[in-house]
């Protein structure tokens, strides 16, 4: 174990690269820095390919067959009733594309977005309609 | 360290043998698997209550020590239904037999002989039974609640669906949310 | 003259303690440092999961079969799988079984090398619990490209699996494969090499094979005392009944069986390399085909509508045998369901274990049978109100002093 532990100081560090080398005293002030162009942030960890992120919906090709709601794990999908179209909640989705793979029209998909945090869980950025 | 080969017929036929009157509804189902489609069985029947406990102590004519995996149990109205499930012939590739017992307790009098005499790691599970379903067990060496928390009132099963059963505890925790 | 009478005193430990990955409440009589006694009590992460399940239809509960455990969270949305296939007799398409042999047996590397961090930590060995992290980085980044998640994988479905590996994919389920092998024999090394680990472990937590037999004990757990119980192997279900492997007992490396805690180490140990080359052996046969029975899933939904009758579906998970038995009777919902998780039968073995052994050993030997108490407790989250009588962190350094005294 001794060689292994010696080695892992001349190694680069395993772990993913935080957003700034050192913790900053006020995170807002830190990203309005990076916003005006003033400091600069390790980008996130690239997702791989066919990840499941955010959901995107195409609302012209949905037909309002409801299949996606009889599927969704966690009841996440509610239909509305006058113009036939759903509505999804992001605060319960558990991204596990089921409603993808039962749409008779594709019109679901899942794209690469993750950065999904918000204070209020029924925001517009975390509705899909 | 197994007995002699005994297909999964000679097993039913032995109990039928043993329980003239007792074993009911006999079936043997055969699964497949992989490419060269190994085989292997699983054994279902029902049994009369009281025969359960000479039932298992038969199995310990094929086995030294018979596998005990778990009992599950529903509530179908007026009855509630046991079974029992078990496993013999581990050790070799491709020989284990499931067989599955299933007795039928009437709801007005739900009550069975244990069998952590027979087959000690069995305590869990008839526990679970008798907190879940209000099974009593007879001779059971640990009379104490295991999953169900202390708060929930005696008298609330929560398997059963009738009036005991735990509608009037359920909290859906979503009904605040538009 | 007075007369001092000795009697043993109880100590509790749990549901929240440092020591305890996941909460178990012990009760201990202890005379001296020896333990005489113990009572076990679970109950603490309970959900009504059974309950919930009758109420979600076929697809909806194999996701929240997923999430009955992190770290379990492949076999049991597959033995469900497994039991609603043979109840309403599906046909599972070849290449299926063998992308799930693929990922079962991704799922036992990623649990045995957290495992063996664990241990390490719970000894007070936590270079290797952070070595461990970064090997099981590997395959968590693995897991990820073939399923699209690291832990809740969502590739389970009713007849198949719901992602296909191309021949893209291949090369790099090699390489890391490659890898693994290479950290995997420094993790030999550290543990099995060690005389520290040896000293602390050997005649530590000792389950006889009689005991083992009697009491059903399940997984590494019994493979340990030299029981030869193995899902994988007794009843072959996927393809494992093409591939080539053995039952793996402390006997494989060292020739005789103790059935203590480092026998433990070594049978995980042995587990991860028989699982790196089942992986591939498996890639090497993957045959042609569709993975899914079938595709379109509302006609599946419908015609699981009119199935009745029941079923059990058995796996080997890295803690032991998963069983799920499922009740059908022709609705959307299953009508029962029963789940019954390894460390379920495990738990008793405990008992035996932990009598006559010391404080300090306790979160070594309750750490050796990998419980995974969110399997075990399927009920509704309790609050618990039994107050823990022993210090924060007590019990964790108790356990690092004696590796310390044993090394002076």
């Amino acid at each position: 174990m001794i060689p292994q532990l010696l080695a892992q100081l001349f190694k680069k560090p395993f772990t993913n690269k935080h957003p700034r080398k050192y913790i900053p005293s006020s995170s807002t002030t830190f990203f309005k820095d990076v916003q005006n162009g003033k400091e600069t942030m390790n980008p996130p960890v690239k997702t791989p390919e066919r990840f499941r992120g955010k959901i995107v919906y195409e609302k012209e090709k949905c037909i309002g067959c409801r299949l996606c709601l009889k599927v969704c794990p966690s009841q996440a999908i509610v239909f509305k009733e006058e113009e036939k179209k759903i509505k999804i909640y992001l605060a319960r989705c558990t991204f596990c594309a089921q409603c993808n793979d039962i749409c008779p029209v594709h019109c679901l998909q899942m794209s690469d977005e993750f950065l999904l945090a918000d204070t209020e869980k029924y925001s517009p950025r975390l509705t899909v309609e | 360290m197994t007995t002699t080969r005994v297909t999964p017929e000679e097993i039913v036929s032995s109990f039928q043998t043993r329980f003239p009157q007792g074993i009911t509804q006999p079936r043997v189902e055969r699964h497949n698997g992989g490419t060269l489609k190994t085989e292997f069985v699983h054994v279902w029947f029902r049994i009369e209550t009281g025969l359960l406990k000479e039932a298992v102590k038969h199995l310990f004519a094929f086995e030294p020590y018979p596998h005990f995996a778990v009992t599950s149990g529903y509530d179908l109205g007026d009855t509630i239904e046991l079974v029992y499930h078990f496993s013999l012939f581990y050790g070799e590739r491709g020989r284990e037999i499931s067989l599955n017992m299933t007795v039928t307790l009437p709801k007005d009098n739900p009550v069975i002989d244990t069998i952590t005499d027979l087959i000690p790691g069995a305590l869990i599970s008839e526990q679970e039974k008798q907190e879940m379903l209000g099974v009593q067990i007879r001779g059971i060496p640990k009379d104490a609640r295991v999953f169900v928390a202390d708060d929930i009132p005696e008298g609330v099963f929560p398997w059963r669906r009738d009036e005991t059963g735990p509608d009037k505890l359920v909290r859906n925790l979503h009904e605040g949310d538009p | 003259m007075t007369t001092i009478s000795r009697t043993t005193y109880q100590i509790p430990i749990g549901p929240i303690h440092p020591a305890l990955k996941e909460p178990v409440n012990f009760t201990f009589e202890i005379d001296g440092e020896k333990i005489i006694n113990v009572d076990i009590r679970l109950g603490h992460v309970h959900r009504s999961i059974e309950w919930a399940g009758t109420k979600r239809n076929f697809i909806q509960v194999l996701y929240l079969a997923e999430r009955i455990c992190g770290i379990c969270s492949y076999c049991h949305p597959m033995s469900l799988a497994l039991a609603v296939e043979r109840t309403a007799h599906i046909d599972v398409p070849e290449r299926a079984e063998y992308l799930r042999v693929v990922h079962s047996e991704l799922e036992r590397i990623a649990s045995h090398i957290l495992w063996v961090g664990v241990a390490a930590h719970e000894i007070g060995f936590d270079s290797v619990l952070f070595l461990t992290w970064q090997v099981r980085e590997m395959v968590l980044d693995l897991i990820e490209y073939l399923t699209g998640n690291r832990i809740t994988k969502g590739i389970t479905m009713i007849g198949g699996v719901r992602r296909d590996l191309t021949a893209e994919m291949v090369p790099r389920i090699l390489e890391t494969l490659q890898q693994l092998k290479k950290q995997v024999q420094r993790l030999h090394r550290v543990m099995l090499d060690d005389s520290t680990i040896q000293m602390r472990c050997r005649n530590c937590g000792v389950l006889t094979k009689e005991d083992a037999l009697k009491l059903c004990a399940v997984g590494p757990t019994a493979r340990a005392s030299g029981v030869r119980k193995d899902v994988r192997l007794d009843q072959p279900y996927f393809a494992f009944g093409d591939l080539d492997f053995e039952y793996t007992t402390p006997d494989v490396l060292t020739g005789e069986v103790h059935g203590d805690v480092y026998d433990r180490i070594i049978v995980r140990l042995l587990e991860i390399q028989q699982s790196i080359d089942l992986i591939e052996q498996s890639l090497d046969r993957l045959p042609a085909g569709d993975i899914v029975a079938e595709s379109k899933l509302p006609a599946l939904l419908a015609s699981l509508k009119k199935v009745t009758g029941e079923g059990i579906g058995r796996m080997e998970a890295p803690r032991g045998e998963v069983f799920h038995y499922v009740r059908l009777t022709a609705a959307e919902s299953p009508y029962c369901w029963k789940v019954r998780a390894p460390t379920y039968n495990n738990i008793l073995p405990w008992i035996p274990m932990l009598l006559g052994q010391q404080i300090a050993d306790i979160p070594i030997i309750a750490a050796s049978i990998d419980p995974c108490m969110s399997c075990t407790n399927r009920v509704t989250l309790v609050e618990d109100n039994q107050p823990s009588l022993v210090d924060r962190e007590t019990l964790h350094q108790l356990s690092l002093e004696k590796t310390r005294r044993l090394r002076l």
